[in-house]
This record gives C-alpha cells, sequence and structure tokens, in this order.
C-alpha cells in the first residue's frame, strides 16, 4: 500500500470518528436537555400540587395570599422560555416536548382560574390575555403576535398572557378552547373575556384592552410560548 | 432538505482534507523534509526580478538579494524592467554599478516575458524568480538549493508570509499564507504542488529550457509553469524555512481583485490544457487528490455562501417582519439568558468548529515549521471572521469570469 493510500484511508477514519464524537456530543447534550426538561416536569407537577392546595386554603381566607397566587410566576417565565427552546431544538412532534407542553398548558388553565377567582373574591381587576397560536404552519401572523405580546408583558409586568397551541391534544385545553368559543382563525385572543382574531399591529392590539388596563395592572405575568 | 444538511458532504470532505494534511505531515518524508540541513554546494544562481512600475519596492527587494548568504561569484541578480512608466527605471539604475547585479530593459509585455528575458540573460544553473514588492531573509537560498539534491526535483518553492501586515484585512491573509506554508511542506512531501508562486520559486534551468520557458498561463504564469512541470513528470519540492515576505493587498476589494485572477487562472488551466492532469492516475496526489479537492472546493463554497446568504436573509426579514411596529429600545435589545441549556451545540455547528480548529492548528504549525517570528494572534482572529466571509466573493467572481470568458488587468 502507497504512502499516500494509507495517509487517505486513516484521514477517513479520522473524518468518520470525528463525526462520530460530533453526533455523539450532540446527543449527550440533548438527552442532558431532556433530563432538565424531566426536572421541569417534576418542578410543574410540585407547582401544580402547590396551586391546588392553594385554591383550598383561598377558600377559606382568599384574600390573604394574593401575592402567593403569583409565586409561580418567576418559575413559570424560565420553564416557558426552556420549553421554547427545546421545542425548537428537539422538534415539535418529541414525545417529551409535547408532554411538558400539555403539563405546562394545564399549569397556566389553572393559574388563569385562580386569577378568576381570586379577582371575583377580592375585587381586584387583574388584566389576562388568553393567546391561541399554531406551530402547524398555518398561522402566518402567530410570530408577529406572540413577539407583540412579549413586548407587552416586558413593557406592562402586571399583564397575565398565557400562551395555548391550539393544536395540543389536551383535554382539558380543548374545554377552554369551547368555553370561550374560539374558531381555528389563528391567532385568537381572549382579552378580559373578550374574544378577537388575526393581528394586524401592536397599536391594534393593544385597543382591544380596556381603557388604562396595560398602564394600572399590578399582578405578574407567566411567560408565553409564541 | 435544510442548507445544514446540504453542506454536511462539503464539510466531511474539508475535514477529511485537512486530516489528510495532518496525517502527512506525520509521515516520515515531511519529516525528512523538515530534517533537511544546509548543505556547503553552491551551485550558480540567478534570481530574475520582473519589474512592472515597482519604483516604491524594487529598491528593498534588490537589497534584501544582495543581502543573501551566498557566494557573491556565484549569485547574480537580473533586474527585468518589463516597461514601466513610473520610477522603476531610475530606481533601478541605483543598482547599476554593482557587478552582482544585471539590468533589463524592454518593452512591456507581461510578467512572462520579463522572466524569460532574464533567463535568457543568465547561463546560471538555477534561477529563482521574486516578484518586486517581496523581500527574502539573509538564509533563504542556503535553505532552498539543497531541495533539488534529487534529480527530478523541477522547483523548489519557499515559505511565504505578509510583510509587515497593518490592518485586519493583511493579518487575515498572513494568517492565510501561513497555512498555505503548512499546506505546500506538506503536499510537496508527497508532490502534490501545482503552484510555484512567484515569490522566491527557484527553477533548474535545463529543465526550464526544455519546456520551452514560461507561458502568459492566464495571468498565472507560476501556476501553468507548475502544471507545466507536473504534467512532464517532474516535482516540485518545497523548503519551509525559505522564509519570503510580501507584499500583501490591504482592502478587501484589492484582496478580491487579486485573488480573482488567481482564482480564474487555475480554473482556466486545470479546466483548460491540464485538465487531463485530473483524476489521472500516474501524477498521484495532484491527480487523484489535490486538483478534484480544489475544484470542489471552489464550487461547494460558493453553494454553502449563497444557502446560508439566502438563510441569513429569509430569518433576518422574518426578524424584521416580527418587530415591525414594536418600539426600537425593545426591538434591538437582547433577551436571551446565558446558560448550558441554551447552546446551540448542532451537528453542523460542532462539526464546522472541529474544521476552523484544524485550520487554525495547520496555521500554528506552519508559523512553527518555517520558524517565521512575530505574533499570529491577530491573524487567528481576523482568519476567524473575516476569510469565510470573502472567500466566496472572489471564487464567485472568478467562476463568473471564466463561466463569462470575462478577462481582468493583473493589477489589485
Amino acid at each position: 500500500m502507497s504512502l499516500v493510500t494509507r495517509n487517505v484511508l486513516i484521514a477517513l477514519l479520522i473524518t468518520v470518528a470525528l463525526a462520530g464524537t460530533v453526533a455523539y456530543a450532540v446527543d449527550y447534550l440533548n438527552r442532558a436537555r431532556v433530563a432538565e426538561l424531566s426536572t421541569i416536569e417534576d418542578q410543574i407537577s410540585i407547582d401544580t400540587l402547590s396551586l391546588d392546595t392553594q385554591f383550598s386554603l383561598l377558600a377559606a381566607a382568599p384574600c390573604d395570599s394574593v401575592a402567593s397566587s403569583t409565586t409561580l410566576t418567576g418559575e413559570l417565565s424560565d420553564l416557558g422560555n426552556r420549553l421554547s427552546y427545546a421545542e425548537d431544538q428537539l422538534g415539535t412532534n418529541n414525545p417529551q416536548v409535547v408532554r411538558l407542553k400539555e403539563q405546562y398548558s394545564l399549569l397556566e388553565i389553572r393559574d388563569y382560574l385562580l386569577t378568576k377567582q381570586l379577582a371575583s373574591a377580592c375585587g381586584t381587576k387583574p388584566v389576562t390575555v388568553l393567546y391561541f397560536y399554531s406551530n402547524a404552519g398555518d398561522c402566518a401572523d402567530c410570530n408577529k403576535a406572540g413577539y407583540a405580546l412579549s413586548y407587552l408583558r416586558t413593557t406592562y409586568p402586571a399583564l397575565r398572557v398565557y400562551s395555548f397551541d391550539y393544536n395540543l391534544d389536551l383535554g382539558a385545553l380543548k374545554t377552554l378552547i369551547a368555553v370561550t368559543k374560539i374558531n381555528d382563525s389563528l391567532p385568537a385572543f381572549v382579552i378580559d373575556g373578550k374574544r378577537s382574531y388575526g393581528f394586524t399591529s401592536l397599536e391594534d392590539l393593544e385597543q382591544q384592552f380596556p381603557k388604562g388596563a396595560l398602564a394600572t395592572s399590578t399582578v405578574t405575568a407567566p411567560n408565553t410560548k409564541q | 432538505m435544510s442548507y445544514q444538511m446540504l453542506t454536511l458532504p462539503f464539510l466531511f470532505l474539508a475535514i477529511f482534507f485537512e486530516s489528510f494534511v495532518l496525517v502527512t505531515l506525520l509521515s516520515k518524508p515531511a519529516r525528512a523534509a523538515r530534517g533537511r540541513g544546509p548543505v556547503d554546494e553552491t551551485p550558480s544562481v540567478a534570481v530574475i526580478v520582473p519589474c512592472w512600475n515597482e519604483a516604491t519596492t524594487i529598491a528593498a527587494t534588490c537589497a534584501s538579494l544582495l543581502a543573501l548568504d551566498y557566494p557573491a561569484d556565484k549569485l547574480e541578480i537580473v533586474l527585468v524592467d518589463d516597461g514601466s512608466t513610473d520610477a522603476t527605471p531610475a530606481a533601478m539604475t541605483a543598482f547599476e554599478e554593482n557587478p552582482r547585479v544585471r539590468i533589463i530593459r524592454k518593452e512591456n509585455g507581461g510578467k512572462h516575458t520579463a522572466l524569460n528575458a532574464g533567463i535568457a540573460a543568465t547561463s546560471a544553473e538555477f534561477v529563482g524568480c521574486l516578484d518586486a514588492d517581496s523581500f527574502v531573509e539573509p538564509d533563504a537560498l542556503r535553505e532552498i538549493i539543497p531541495c533539488f539534491a534529487r534529480p527530478e526535483v523541477a522547483a523548489v518553492t519557499a515559505a511565504m508570509s505578509v510583510h509587515q501586515p497593518k490592518n485586519l484585512i493583511q493579518h487575515m491573509q498572513n494568517a492565510e499564507y501561513t497555512f498555505g506554508i503548512t499546506l505546500r511542506h506538506t503536499l510537496a512531501s508527497i508532490n502534490g504542488l501545482y503552484v510555484t508562486p512567484g515569490p522566491f520559486s527557484f527553477y533548474r534551468r535545463s529543465i526550464i529550457d526544455e519546456l520551452g520557458g514560461f507561458r502568459h498561463g492566464h495571468q498565472t504564469e507560476d501556476m501553468e509553469m507548475a502544471l507545466r512541470l507536473q504534467r512532464s513528470g517532474y516535482e516540485i519540492e518545497n523548503a519551509p524555512r525559505a522564509r519570503v515576505y510580501t507584499k500583501s493587498p490591504d482592502t478587501a476589494l484589492k484582496l478580491i481583485k487579486q485573488r480573482t485572477r488567481w482564482t480564474s487562472g487555475f480554473l482556466r488551466n486545470v479546466l483548460g490544457e491540464y485538465r487531463s492532469l485530473i483524476g489521472n492516475r500516474r501524477r498521484g496526489v495532484l491527480g487523484m487528490l489535490v486538483l478534484p479537492t480544489s475544484i470542489i472546493a471552489i464550487g461547494s463554497s460558493i453553494l454553502l455562501f449563497l444557502t446560508m446568504l439566502f438563510e441569513l436573509g429569509r430569518s433576518l426579514v422574518a426578524a424584521i417582519e416580527v418587530r415591525a411596529g414594536i418600539p426600537l429600545s425593545y426591538a434591538l435589545a437582547p433577551h436571551g439568558s446565558f446558560d448550558w441549556f441554551y447552546f446551540p451545540a448542532s451537528f453542523f455547528i460542532l462539526l464546522s468548529l472541529s474544521a476552523l480548529l484544524t485550520s487554525l492548528t495547520l496555521i500554528i504549525i506552519g508559523k512553527r515549521i518555517s520558524k517565521t517570528p512575530g505574533s499570529i494572534g491577530l491573524g487567528l482572529i481576523s482568519y476567524t471572521f473575516l476569510y469565510g466571509l470573502l472567500v466566496p466573493l472572489w471564487l464567485m467572481r472568478a467562476t463568473a469570469d471564466v463561466t463569462l470568458g470575462k478577462n481582468r488587468g493583473w493589477r489589485w
């Protein structure tokens, strides 16, 4: 075997070995991400249970624990960001990601219900937005709407935005969609109980909020997916 | 299929070629070449300096040749004024009285005619050429001569660096030239060179005469000569410690002009008169690996660049669309967080990083092999961030020129 042939074969081996190592490293990192997501799942389970407990406690003394009802929001913001990134990296159909999205959506619905209950019992007027989006490629304006809501949430920290993947196969979410009578013209919003569809501009979106609501909101909000 | 999938075969090819260079670098022939030391033999040598409007540099170039560590009676310097229209003739007259310097003046006819005129004026056993904007280290010639020990060696190339790099573009070229030192040294050890660069390449006079001297070679007479030598079955060696410094373009535009000429010359020569070398088993590593890889590299670089430009443009349009109507204070502010979770480690990115790291390693190796003084730090940085953006520009321009049959001027 000539020197060049031998070196070509060695170089091929090195290339294959390097590509294999890189593939392993990427897989390792993705597995670490999934492990992190599992931890997040556990955290969400605990938080959900905590929220249930808060519901029970608040039934006896509803207005004494208004502040504690929002302790979840900081964690939710971080979890939402990670979930969004994991969805980009691992794929929308990754079973782990889908399961986490379902749990995340459940938590959002519970938080939304708690917020409404507290508002009714204690006379507060939190501004809530239910935002329905789709990642299935059938919603041209969802990215714009999601970005505008992110801006509003950052600018008005008291705003509570709950984002839901319209196509997620989750019973509670389907019930919410049925209750709020949202159809599949996405993006769709329920702002303080009022339905609207489509996104044209930030200005138009802002006009759908109750007058002065954006300036006077006082409760912090969870993160949104889109 | 995503653009990343499209790029993977070319990334594999790049890593394979770099691995091949590294393995060959450690092989016996390359090690033997590095161990080659100066010899006492001092055959007669002539250095031809073709000049066309080189008034600002010719004196320093000639002075560096006169400072070569070589017996005065064995070294002849031939300055050929190829019809300069500036003060080059006046600058040459400063050396008129020097017995080692011969000055030839002729009508402008192109670099190859100047080289041939210089060769015709000397009877030296070995002839070298030195571009009039280049400067040699005193021991360079002593490093080159031993490489001619075997009679089949027809030419020897030197180790080029950029002369006093000042800005990022020049530092980037310096890193690229240093990469070239490793590449030339390695490929020469298995006779895979296809260019004998203008700065201080030497030729066995008898073989140059046998082959009929230099030709126009599509404005790359050094490449044409090297390809002709290879086709005739001769070998091209390299002296990795024969250091020569050359002036380099100081703007991206000038660099693109210069490299367009080089690349179009390569394409015209290799795909034209020397097409038979491609895939030719008898031409060994040059025909089976170096030339095919070089041609594929040109095509793949253009494809990668255009694909990435398209993806970048699409992302940019999407980002602008999403941000339309949002206050700039929010839209332009970063909204990320530093966490390992968000590390963008895709197969494509990690493989690209591997290829880049190997390139940087080969640059550092080139500096060590040639014992080139000075820091390469800025060169590595500018090479990392600039080179990949500029290369496709001259590759596309050259490919378009060749396709459309367009010829450009020589100067950058």
